[in-house]
Formats: structure tokens, sequence, C-alpha cells
């Protein structure tokens, strides 16, 4: 049986949603699977490393002074020789060798590629985007630069960065006022889950939205809001081959998806449905040719990114000037949007053996590339002992 | 069997012990047979779980009881043989779980025997009331499709007659004894579901309850480790056709005489076919209420009967071709028994799918069809031939296979995986036990294109379950597979 290694939580404003993502439908459905041994891997808000399979139980979060409970567990560390090993160091040492990690933290430190940075040093296969894809994704400004130069269109947008806003406001305010039109949106430019972004209709609540997103992020985007605007979403699976999920309208009351509508206003539906279900429309009602445009534009973004494994693509629909903007990338959408998954038949344990599969095809594939090569360079270069 | 020793030494030991003579009705063989096959006793209680009756909570009383008195008198012979006192006592110890379970097995032999007066006394009694009972009685036996004929006849003739028929599985002459105590007396047809569990049975529920028509569902593999033999099963279930051939010609009831009346279900095994007294049942109908045409789905099935010169249009929301036979069975009878045409349509309108046989519910837009009590080759066919009709929908066919098949076990379970196979099933659940691997041969050798899953519980495979499906998904669960055959 392979060992599974699911981490979540982290050090990241999104530190809760992680956890909720990594029970249903990662953990739920490896386990309901019978084919792995799952070892839930936690991380802390300040960064320690806990494993106890305890922690597949989501109500383990749940309970009262879990966190204290968590405190007095032993904390594990990580080794990488000849791949991904979590040990418990002590007297009578004990190890878990991982055949398969699957990434389960959103936002910082997890999403944005760092974590993936320590699974391909470890040479574990591991599930979802790499390095390099995650982390431009999380950057909404590289993620925009980089469409752009493709020519896939993107809403017009100026960015700075806390030390650029410091010195040189008034620049800024400038390009702001010539460039874009009101109302903006005002977003930090490495937070998911929508945390930290506003929407601002005049100078005044400019101000302010920057000072709230330079609270959360160092680098700070402002964008054109779209009028007549229909926002989608749209899940995608694969690495070479893509599978996309339905386009899913987000249906909110309040002037943009934020943080309520995507993680709290399903709560408490049967069956953790979680997530935006109960404001979205799956799928979206917007006609088959724009239905084509826009899983078109959605796997030429994925293909152009670099993504792997899953990934969400957000657009910006201008319904009446029929304009389609991508807007966002998602390297681990919440819950894996297994909501919308489950209404285009894929189940939630199709959806999760279908990314572990999908991880170790990439890290096959991965083998074959070579990364060293023989060379006499460190004999022929100049230098010599030092005296003892 | 020496890497699972401590387990009898374990403190559900004797639960376990009880829990087994409970899940084999207190049969004592099948008891001493599970036993003596098993050699981990802590992990019994996979499906069920010991109900503490009074006859359980004594039979704990008792068994505790002879555990302490299997260590002491041990210990004791020890000791008088020469043994220290403390290596006396291990020695007891040690023999102690070895003797539990043949005192347990004894004192369920002479309970039995004990019993028997008095279960003819009460079957004495109940034999006098139902004598003098006015009702039209009919007998049911078969391997299979007893309870699903039963509760067929029951819903269409009530709608003109009152009827009553014990509920449940009761099949036994006690459990009938008790259902004839609880009449009114203004029953106008009784129902009753005859078990057969040994050759002999069926011909002593016939002199009880002294049937006048019959009805023999179908025989086939089910209870083959108790009969031995086919012909022996075929031989018991005609012991009913062999009682009402032995009483025919006509009977009074009343205002109502009629000739005795056998009805066989043409499709299975049959004893004699060339014989006029029988009248079949089947696909087709019967001779009188002729099957025109009859469709199934998810919703359930419709047929177009030609009864006499007249066209008669029902639909069942029972599940599956399969219930042709029988429904026309029940038309023919109650035609038989004064009911219109009408009241036959309304009462077959009236029939839906009984508790565990093919019985749907929709979760979350994901279609289950519980048929957990249903396995018998024929039913398991059925069940089959009607996931192969629904059509635009992923199918999911979940079974531990089916027990007592005895020597043909290997054959019928291959067969089913061969049906499987030809009838394009998507996702094949199996659990682990010593049949679904036959499932699994007959499915490779058809070519099975699906998907085959494995898991060690039933209960594990329900519970993945719902993470494995999407709405429109259809789910049939095929059979039960109680904890003695583990």
């Amino acid at each position: 049986m392979k060992t599974v290694a699911v981490i979540f939580g982290g050090r990241s404003a999104e530190h809760d949603v992680s956890i909720i993502t990594a029970h249903i439908p990662i953990i739920d459905s490896l386990i309901a699977s019978g084919q792995y041994d799952v070892w839930p891997v936690y991380i802390t808000k300040d960064g320690a490393w806990y494993c106890d399979k305890q922690m597949n139980e989501l109500s383990f979060f749940q309970e009262e002074g879990w966190e204290a409970k968590i405190a007095r567990m032993q904390k594990v560390r990580l080794s990488f020789d000849k791949g991904l090993t979590i040990e418990w160091p002590g007297f009578f040492d004990k190890h878990i060798k991982v055949d398969v990690a699957f990434p389960a933290m959103h936002g910082t430190y997890g999403e944005d590629g760092s974590l993936m940075g320590v699974l391909r040093m470890a040479g574990v296969p591991f599930i979802g985007c790499d390095l390099a894809a995650s982390a431009v994704a999380m950057d909404k400004v590289l993620t925009k630069q980089i469409l752009e130069a493709e020519k896939i269109p993107v809403v017009p947008y100026v960015w700075f960065t806390r030390d650029g806003w410091m010195e040189d406001a008034e620049i800024y305010r400038k390009r702001i006022q010539h460039e874009l039109k009101y109302p903006l949106f005002v977003k930090p430019v490495h937070l998911g889950s929508s945390i930290g972004i506003s929407k601002v209709r005049d100078e005044k609540e400019l101000e302010n939205a920057i000072e709230v997103a330079l609270h959360y992020d160092d680098k700070v985007l402002v964008e054109n809001g779209i009028t007549d605007l229909i926002e989608l979403t749209l899940p995608i699976m694969g690495n070479d081959e893509l599978r996309c999920a339905h386009i899913e309208r987000p249906l909110n009351k309040t002037g943009f998806f934020d943080f309520q509508d995507k993680y709290l206003s399903g709560a408490g539906k049967k069956g953790g449905e979680g997530a935006n279900n109960a404001y979205s429309e799956i799928p979206a009602g917007i006609g088959d040719e724009e239905t084509q445009k826009v899983k078109e534009l959605g796997m030429k973004t994925f293909k152009t990114i670099g993504l792997a494994g899953i990934a969400r693509i957000d657009f910006l629909l201008d319904s009446k000037r029929h304009h389609l903007y991508v807007n966002e990338i998602n390297t681990l959408p919440g819950s894996l949007y297994h909501h919308n998954w489950k209404k285009a038949g894929v189940s939630n344990m199709d959806l999760v053996l279908g990314l572990v599969k999908l991880a170790e095809e990439r890290f096959a594939a991965m083998k074959d590339t070579t990364f060293a090569f023989k060379s006499d360079i460190l004999t022929k270069i100049g230098g010599a002992k030092r005296a003892s | 069997m020496i890497k699972n020793l401590w387990t009898r030494y374990h403190p559900n030991y004797v639960r376990a012990l009880i829990y087994m003579l409970q899940a084999n009705e207190y049969y004592p063989f099948e008891y001493m047979a599970w036993y003596h096959r098993t050699s981990d006793f802590f992990n019994i209680e996979k499906r069920k779980h010991l109900v503490y009756t009074t006859k359980a909570i004594l039979l704990t009383a008792f068994a505790w009881t002879s555990f302490v008195w299997s260590f002491v008198t041990s210990a004791y012979v020890a000791y008088q043989t020469g043994l220290p006192g403390i290596i006396a006592a291990i020695v007891g110890f040690i023999i102690a779980p070895f003797i539990v379970p043949y005192t347990l097995f004894l004192l369920i032999v002479v309970l039995n025997w004990l019993q028997i007066p008095i279960e003819a006394y009460i079957i004495a009694k109940a034999k006098r009331r139902l004598r003098a009972h006015k009702a039209i009685k009919i007998g049911i036996a078969g391997s299979f499709g007893k309870t699903t004929m039963r509760e067929i006849l029951k819903t269409v003739l009530s709608e003109d007659k009152h009827v009553a028929s014990p509920g449940g599985s009761h099949n036994t002459p006690l459990a009938i004894a008790r259902f004839i105590e609880s009449l009114s007396g203004n029953e106008e047809v009784l129902v009753f579901e005859f078990g057969e569990y040994y050759p002999g049975d069926i011909k002593k529920l016939c002199k009880f309850v002294e049937p006048d028509w019959g009805v023999v569902t179908g025989i086939n593999e089910a209870h083959l480790e108790r009969f031995g033999t086919l012909e022996r099963a075929t031989g018991t279930i005609f012991e009913l056709v062999d009682y009402l051939k032995s009483k025919s010609g006509s009977f009074s009831k009343g205002s109502f005489s009629r000739e005795v009346l056998v009805y066989i279900n043409s499709e299975g095994t049959v004893r004699s076919r060339d014989d006029k007294s029988y009248i079949f049942y089947g696909q087709n109908g019967t001779e009188v209420w002729r099957v025109k045409s009859a469709s199934t789905n998810i919703e359930g099935t419709t047929i177009h009967f030609s009864h006499f010169d007249k066209d008669v249009e029902t639909h069942s929301r029972l599940l599956g071709l399969h219930n042709v036979g029988p429904l026309s069975a029940a038309a023919d009878i109650a035609s038989r028994l004064g009911l219109t045409d009408e009241q036959i349509q309304k009462g077959i309108e009236k029939t839906k799918p009984f508790d565990h046989r093919m019985q749907p519910r929709t979760d979350g837009g994901v279609i289950w069809i519980d048929d957990s009590y249903n396995g018998n080759p024929d039913g398991a066919a059925a069940a089959i031939e009607f996931l192969k009709t629904l059509k635009g929908h992923r199918r999911f066919y979940v079974t531990p296979g089916l027990v007592e098949m005895g020597s043909r076990k290997e054959e019928i379970h291959k067969e089913m995986g061969r049906k499987l196979a030809e009838a394009g099933i998507e996702k094949v659940i199996l659990i682990k036990d010593s049949v679904t691997p036959f499932i699994e041969e007959g499915l490779k050798e058809a070519d099975y294109k699906g998907e085959v899953i494995w898991y060690d519980f039933g209960p594990t495979a329900f519970n993945a379950l719902p993470k494995m499906t999407v709405s429109g998904d259809v789910i049939l669960i095929q059979n039960d597979w109680p904890d003695q055959y583990f």
C-alpha cells in the first residue's frame, strides 16, 4: 500500500481553509479508496510540523483545545535521503517513507511554490503545479505580465511595491488616474481567497484600499473594474491532456466574491460542499459560444503558465461587449472545487485519485530528464591547497 | 491458528461464541462448523452485533460459569495429578477456552430437545385454530422469490379481500404458529411463506397449515450447502406440490368452491413439465393472463396483459422484468378469487419494492438499489439483467458474493462475473472473501472492460461509495455476507 502525506495548514492567511481542503475531499477520499496509507502532515501558523493519524479526522480540528493538543505532540522532521521520509526523532526513532505528497496548503509558503521546492528537493512525486508555475500564479502581476506577452487578454492594471508606494505614491496615483477607470479593484498581489481585496469608487476609497492591501502584502495591484460584469471560474485538471469541469458563475450578493462567499456561505450543507456552492450557477448560463471561448482560453492559460495537476482559472466577462479577460489563477482551488467536479461527473474519489495518478505520471516523465552531467571543471579550476 | 490463539483468552471470546450461536439461529451443528473453521475470534461482529435477548443473556451467564468451572476443574485435575498449585492454575486457564464452546454446544442440543414438546404443543394448538378458519390458504415454497410472491399476493388480493400473512421472514413452524394466534378470524385469504432448511421441512409445514393452493417460485442453489444436491432441494420444495396433489380435487370455503391449484414458475426447475395439473407462470404470464409486452426502468415495470379478450395495462413500482411472472401469477390468482380486472390493475399499481429487495432510494442524485436480502443466483442474475436495461447511468455493482452455494460456488460466481461483463457494468466492487475471487475470474474470462475495486469489508465499501459517485450514478447492493460465513 502506498503512503501519501497530505500537507496542510501553514503560515498563511488561508491556514484554516487549508485544513478543510485537506480533509474534504483529499483525506476523506484517499482513506475511503482503501488504496493508501494516509498520513496527515499539519504545519502550524508559526511553522512547526506535526504528523499524527488523529489529524486524519476533520473533527480533530473542530474540538475545543485542539491547538494545545497538537502542541503536546512530538514535532516531526523531514529527511531527503532517496525520497521523502517523515521522522519522529527520539529514543525509539520512528519514520515513514512517503511515496506521494499531496500539498493542500493555500497561499504563502504552500501554494506559492515554497512547498513544491521542498518536495522537488526531496525527489518525491507531488500533486498539483510545480514550483515555477505556482510561484507565477501566486503573483497576480507576474501572471498578467506573462499572459499579456502571450496575447491572452487581461484587464488594464497598475502595480507597485510597498517601498515604491512609500517613495513614489504620487506617480502611481497619477498612473491610476490616467490609465485606469473607476470603479477599481485593489488587491494584495500574493494573497488568495479574496483576502484584502477592495472595490473602490473614488480616490478616497482608493487610499484606504491601498492601505488595507499593503497591510497584507508588500506588492499591490490596482485594476479596472468591468462594467456589465459576469465573474466566471473554470477548474481544469490534467498534465498534457486537459479536462475542464463546468464553468461556474458566482452569484454573490456583495460587490465581489469575497472570503465569506467563498468559504462560509455554503457552510453547514450536508457533505461539506462548503465553498460557494450555495451562491453559484453551475454550469454558468452564458451560452454555448461564450462557454467554448472560456474553455479554450482557460486551457491556453493552463499551458502558458505551465500548470499541472489541477488549477482554477478565473475570468471576467463584459457581458454586453462580449470581452473576456483572464483574471487570476488558483493552483490549489479551495476543496479542489469538488462541488463543481461532481456536477461535471467526476466523483471526489475519481478527482483525488486522478490527481495522484497525474502526479506520478509527471514525476515519471521528469525522471527521464537529465539534471546533471559529468564534467572535469573541478580538476581544471585553479587554486592551491591551504597551508595547514 | 497459533497466531490468533490469544483471541480465545480475550474477554470478548464468550461474546463471540454467543453471537455466532444467535447468528446461526441456535442450530448447534452450524455453530460447531463455524467454530471449527475459525481461528481468529477477535473481530467476529463485522456486519451485525449480538442482541441481548433473554436466551442470549442466559447463555452468556452459562458460558462464563462454564468458563470458571472449566478453569477450576482442570486446575484441580492438574493439581491432583501432581502438578504444583500455580502450574495447575495455568493449565486450567489454558484449557478452559477450548472446553467452553463444547459445553455451549451440548447445552443448545439439550435445549432444542427440550423445546420439541413445547413447540409441538404450540403448533398443535395453532393447527386446530387454523383448521377452523374459513380463509383460503395459499402456501409459497421455493429457493428464492418467496417473500416477493407473498407481498405481491397480499397487495393485489387486498384490493377486494381481507388478506393476512406472517411478516418479515417468519416462515418456520413456530413463527407461523405465533402468527395464527394473532388472527381475528375474519380473514378471507391467508398467505404463508414456507421456509426450507432440510428435507421434510415443507412437508411438515404443509401438514400444519394444510394449504388449499400452492405457488412454487423457483429452485436454485440457495441453501445448497445444507441440501447437498439440487435434486434434494427440488424434492423438498416439491413436497408442497406432493401435498396438494394428494388432496387434489375441489374444496369449498363458505360460498367459494374451487379445485386445488398449483402455480409453478416456468422459468425455474420443474419436476415434470408436462403435468397438466400445474398452472405455469413466467415472463409470458399465465395461460389466461398473457403478457403482450413488458418493460422496466428505474421507475418500475409496465406490463401489458391480455386477459381473455380484454387488454389490461398495469404498472408496478417493482424493478426488473423478473417480477412479471409473479405479478402474472398474482393476477391469475386474484381473478380466480373473483377480483375484477380493474381491481387487479389497481392492486398491481400498489405493489412496490420490499425491504432490501431491489428497493431503490435516491441520495444526492445517486440512485441506490438495495438488493441485500437477495442472495441467490437467479436473483443476482435478475438484478444484473435489470442494470443492463439502464442506459445513460454509470452503474456500480457491489457484492460479497452469495453464501451456501456448496460445490457449485465456483461456477455460480464465475457466471455472475461473466454476466456483469456482458452487461457492461462500469464498476464492480467486490468484498474480499472466499467466493469473490471467482467473480473476478468470470469478469476476466468475459474480457471485462470496467473497473474492479476491492474492499476488505462491506461497511468500508458502503462508506466509500458516496465519495465514488456523482449524481445520476446507480449503485446496486447485491446480498449481504453474514458474519457466520467469514
